[in-house]
């Protein structure tokens, strides 16, 4: 198992997909970073340094959004490649045991949404801090930030991970899943969760976006989800961990039985 | 230096009364033959006679939809260690065009924990070595065919599954595929090798599996096609089995194509015709074959009809 796991990173690896996924997210965490320094006071809008504690949560979580879009991408491409290429026979020969193929899957393309939040936190001190500086912001504050943040941004990210996974299995053609996999999260689920939670006590919390939110914890989410409007109760970190695994795995388990062990011709 | 090792123990291949549907139609009907270590097997057939799907099957990657095929006992997901003992080359199989070639083979090395020594062996070994730093997508199809090779020759495996190997390559290629083929039969190893053409495949094989439109039609050594089959005929009767036995007493070597046609290997119509005359036996149609072995196979690939029990040869 290792063994395989150790070989899908070095597909990863080895092709530039992954590579674009990580420098598209560090280039979504510097238009992040670039938003958090855009604070509103009194309905003036100025560039200027996040002070507030939530504010500082932003700037240090400002990769947030770029997991959002990219996480699940990085598991869809890992698992769409290998119909897209035509490279599963090879796997397959190699490793005719298919469910092995598919957990070696989950956890490779988790392994590397890892490293792309660390590439966006590499972003978030290399842009985040000097800009801070310079505009006169405090950084020890920022600091205190970062243990709230940090684990809850790694555990959204690997977990959108295994659910983009979890939809490539099912749909195996690799535009058709990042369409269905960020059109779920950014589109679908702001209208479900506008039309429902204004309906009586439809629990919209545990569709996706919303406890991806619920795992990276103390972020106020900006741009995507946010549409369920003020009041709406997310569910616990661990809750919104276990919908995020169900909808990951649960795609996967689907998948594998429905496509993923269909002929190899 | 050999970059084989001698000791590769072969294992033998059984397939089994193995049938594949693809909804209506039947790619492989009830195939059974076996396949010994230490020869070079041709799997041959015209297209869409179900070689690869048969090979699929054999490597786990197609369902079937009855009976068994195995190497060595197991099947091949049963196969701890399956790049040690399978090498295989399939149709229809590609490479990720940014990955470079080297990475390919390093890729299968790490999956399937072989030192990766190794790759730059196999890299020589197929001629590839100066061109192991580019993008598969850049190959040629007889690079990409010289790369499968070096992907199935990796784990020094005791059975090797080819697909039309020798698909693209060029003459030298050819050849030198031969000459390899030949070496790994002798060390000992199985090979089961797939291909429509069966003259380029009558100078390497030692063992013919003839299948055609999902059926086996011939299975044996080679010499089974080219013993004294410089002239045959064949002959339509309603006694095929009374014919067979007489063909066989005159010294003949006579196959049943269908239910009611034998091919008389090694008679001419001059030794033939008498032989009718005096048994009585009714005959609707007697015609002489030229006997090469491209046009022998032509005849056992074509001559049956949808309705036509599989062939057996009546050997002696
Ligand atoms: N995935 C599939 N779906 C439907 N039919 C299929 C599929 N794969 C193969 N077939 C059919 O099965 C039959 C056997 O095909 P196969 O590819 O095994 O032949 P082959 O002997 O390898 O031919 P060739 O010499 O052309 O490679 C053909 O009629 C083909 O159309
Ligand atoms: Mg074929």
């Amino acid at each position: 198992m290792i063994q395989l796991v150790r070989s899908e990173l070095f597909k990863l690896r080895t092709t530039p997909g992954p590579w674009v996924c990580v420098a598209v997210t560090v280039l979504l965490t510097g238009l992040g970073i670039t938003t958090s320094f855009i604070v509103g006071h009194h309905g003036n809008v100025h560039f200027t340094a996040p002070t507030t504690p939530l504010e500082l949560r932003n700037l240090v979580g400002a990769g947030y959004e770029a997991g959002v879009v990219m996480a699940p991408v990085i598991g869809v491409i890992c698992i769409t490649t290998e119909y897209r290429h035509r490279i599963l026979t090879a796997t397959l020969l190699l490793h005719p045991r298919r469910a092995e193929v598919i957990t070696a899957k989950v956890v490779a393309s988790g392994i590397w949404s890892l490293v792309m939040s660390v590439a966006s936190f590499a972003m978030v001190a290399a842009m985040g801090i000097p800009l801070l500086v310079a505009e006169g912001g405090s950084v020890s504050a920022m600091l205190h930030q970062v243990g709230p943040v940090v684990p809850g941004i790694l555990a959204a990210y690997l977990l959108l991970a295994v659910y983009g996974m979890g939809i490539g299995t099912l749909v195996r053609n690799q535009i058709a899943g990042v369409i269905l996999a960020l059109g779920i999260t950014l589109v679908l689920e702001p209208i479900i969760v506008a039309i429902f939670s204004s309906l009586a006590h439809m629990d919209v919390n545990f569709l996706p976006s919303r406890a991806t939110q619920a795992v990276a914890g103390g972020l106020v989410p900006r741009g995507t989800g946010g549409g369920g409007g003020a009041g709406a109760q997310l569910l616990s970190w661990w809750l919104g961990a276990i919908a995020l695994v169900c909808w990951g795995v649960g795609t996967a388990f689907v998948g594998y039985f429905t496509t993923f062990r269909r002929d190899v011709t | 230096m050999s970059v084989l090792s001698s000791a590769a123990r072969g294992e033998p291949i059984e397939v089994r009364s193995l049938t594949k549907q693809f909804g209506k139609v039947t790619a492989v009907n009830d195939l059974t033959f076996s396949v010994q270590p230490g020869r070079i097997t041709g799997f041959l057939g015209p297209n869409g006679a179900g070689k690869t799907t048969t090979l699929r099957i054999l490597l786990d990657l197609v369902e079937s939809t009855s009976g068994s095929c195995t190497i060595g006992g197991r099947r091949y997901r049963d196969i701890e260690d399956p790049a040690r003992h399978v090498g295989a080359v399939l149709e229809a199989t590609n490479f990720h065009p940014s990955r470079r070639a080297r990475a390919h083979l390093q890729m299968m090395a790490i999956a399937a924990g072989i030192e990766r020594a190794r790759v730059k062996e196999v890299l020589e070994l197929v001629g590839l070595a100066a061109d192991a730093h580019r993008k598969v997508g850049g190959y040629s199809l007889g690079m990409r065919q010289r790369l499968q090779l070096a992907g199935a020759l990796l784990g020094d495996p005791g059975v090797l599954v080819l697909d039309e190997p020798s698909n693209g390559l060029d003459p030298q290629g050819i050849a030198w595929l031969r000459d390899l083929l030949r070496r790994l039969a002798r060390e000992g190893r199985t090979i089961l090798v797939s291909s429509h053409l069966l003259a380029e495949m009558a100078q390497t094989v030692d063992d013919v599996v003839i299948v055609s439109r999902g059926r086996l039609r011939v299975q044996g050594p080679l010499s089974v096609l080219t013993t004294e089959a410089h002239s045959s005929m064949r002959v339509r009767t309603p006694e095929p089995e009374r014919l067979a036995a007489l063909g066989r007493g005159a010294g003949f070597v006579p196959r049943l194509l269908s239910a009611d046609t034998v091919l008389v290997d090694g008679a001419t119509p001059e030794a033939l015709g008498p032989i009718l005359a005096a048994s009585d036996l009714v005959v609707y149609e007697l015609v002489q074959v030229s006997q090469d072995l491209e046009s022998l196979f032509l005849e056992l690939t074509t001559s049956m009809t949808e309705a036509a029990r599989p062939v057996e040869v009546l050997q002696p």
